[in-house]
């Protein structure tokens, strides 16, 4: 057993192919998690209980089980409905990319979503009844002081999230979909080095994680700049 | 219905064999967790970078990726071990159930050295200076006073990490593992009744989270027995 540092070299550029993908998967899938997640939060804070039960369980259940699980019922469970397969999303269905992507936001909505209601409740009460004593309606109140405020406090623990999805692309390589994970599988598959590759991959996963880490860092400087520390 | 009874019997086994990484692997965490907590709250440099080192490596990566290191390197490993002895042997590898539960309390036990040094760190210095003071040794007060108070701010943030530790091991199906992940796959193969074999995984992980989530409130009750009443 030796550690070959050439074949590193070498498989470097076949595995930043792969890249393109998990990038793809991190950001549609944490777009579409944000969306829904706003949806659920409106849900869950709507004190309607027709509207926050639902949400409520689904948040329950996506947070309850693992990922993998949640994955393999959309990849493999899916398509045994004849009514799945005859419906408009079955193009979208079809593909491990598809159903990666539906997987992944459903999952990151039932995190995201939590993440915005722990925000939104740290918002100091006395501030909501500021803005009604100024005489703000119920929409300018949320959207130009509640908001902002959440959407700070919540930004830490979002960061996390976005983090541990980048992570969770990784298990997209289990439905045969050739993200950075799948490709150094396949790599791994055919020269049986699995240190030299998977320690490639794990680097260049350290890097981007590193990367967003600074961004986040960054932005909540950024909006934070009127918080006096 | 009639073609899950042929299989309830695989999926208890099969949680049962979650429910043992499980047990093997929170204590690994809780391990990893002190000894990475104690490396950062201590005066040496080199420790410190060390604890440092592992906590940016396991939280960076992809769990996936840390488990498939493990495995298929420590086989390649050990194969090539027992190739010097014995030359005729093909593939040795640690079972999947060792390298699985290690891996993953690695990965979790980066977490919870986070937790646990901000939770050495919430424990009010007065009490161990009075521990000192009245002469009592370092390692007594480490457990006897350290630990107790810190449990009880860790808490709420290694219920979270047991959580994820619990949905962790399915991961472990992919190295070969025979849990519920495992089971579902070939009852699959067999009804081709997919949808309704891996919706039976999600509500039984499902169930068990909710049992960890219901056991770790019941702790921070007797955690916080003597806080009664107080902010």
């Amino acid at each position: 057993m030796t550690f070959e540092f050439l074949l590193i070299l070498e498989s470097i550029p076949k595995m930043l192919a792969g890249l393109g993908i998990t990038i793809q998967l991190l950001f549609l899938s944490s777009f579409f998690g944000l969306c829904l997640g706003i949806i659920l939060l409106l849900m869950r804070i709507s004190g309607r209980w027709y509207l926050s039960f639902p949400a409520f369980m689904y948040i329950y259940f996506f947070r309850g089980t693992p990922i993998l699980v949640q994955i393999f019922v959309i990849y493999h469970g899916f398509p045994q409905f004849e009514f799945i397969r005859e419906s408009i999303f079955w193009p979208i269905l079809r593909e491990p990319f598809g159903c990666a992507t539906l997987s992944l936001s459903l999952n990151s909505a039932a995190y995201v979503s939590e993440i915005l209601r722990g925000g939104y409740l740290g918002v100091e009460k006395g501030l909501h009844e500021a803005g009604m004593a100024l005489g703000l309606s119920k929409y300018h109140r949320f959207f130009f002081v509640t908001t902002p405020i959440a959407v700070r406090l919540a930004l830490p623990a979002y960061s996390n999230d976005f983090i541990s999805m980048i992570k969770a692309t990784a298990l997209a390589s289990t439905i045969t979909l050739m993200d950075m994970t799948g490709v150094a599988r396949t790599i791994v598959s055919k020269t049986f080095a699995p240190y030299e590759i998977f320690i490639a991959a794990a680097i260049i996963y350290l890097i981007i994680t590193w990367f967003f880490q600074r961004g986040f860092g960054l932005f909540e400087k950024r909006i934070s700049r009127y918080t006096i520390r | 219905m009639a073609d899950l009874s042929v299989w309830w019997d695989d999926y208890f086994w099969g949680a049962m064999t979650v429910l043992k990484v499980f047990g093997v692997s929170v204590i690994m965490t809780v391990i990893f967790g002190l000894i990475g907590a104690s490396a950062k709250l201590s005066k040496s440099r080199i420790a410190h970078k060390i604890a440092s080192a592992y906590t940016i490596a396991f939280r960076g990566t992809p769990e996936l990726l840390v488990l498939l290191i493990f495995y298929f390197g420590s086989a390649i490993t050990l194969t090539s071990i027992t190739h010097i002895f014995s030359p005729e042997t093909q593939f040795v590898d640690i079972p999947p159930f060792w390298a699985g539960s290690f891996a993953i309390a690695l990965i979790v036990g980066s977490y919870a050295t986070e937790t646990f040094r901000g939770a050495f760190l919430g424990v009010d210095p007065g009490v161990v200076e009075a521990s000192q003071a009245l002469g009592i040794s370092n390692v007594h007060t480490f457990f006897y006073v350290r630990i107790p108070q810190m449990w009880r701010l860790a808490l709420p943030s290694f219920g979270n990490h047991m959580l994820s530790l619990m949905k962790d091991t399915a991961l472990i199906s992919i190295i070969g593992l025979e849990e519920i992940l495992f089971v579902a796959e070939m009852a699959t193969a067999v009804t081709y009744k997919p949808f309704l074999m891996y919706m039976i995984v999600a509500l039984i992980y499902l169930s068990i989270t909710t049992v960890i989530t219901l056991v770790v409130m019941g702790l921070e009750k007797i955690a916080n027995r003597h806080l009664e009443g107080a902010p």
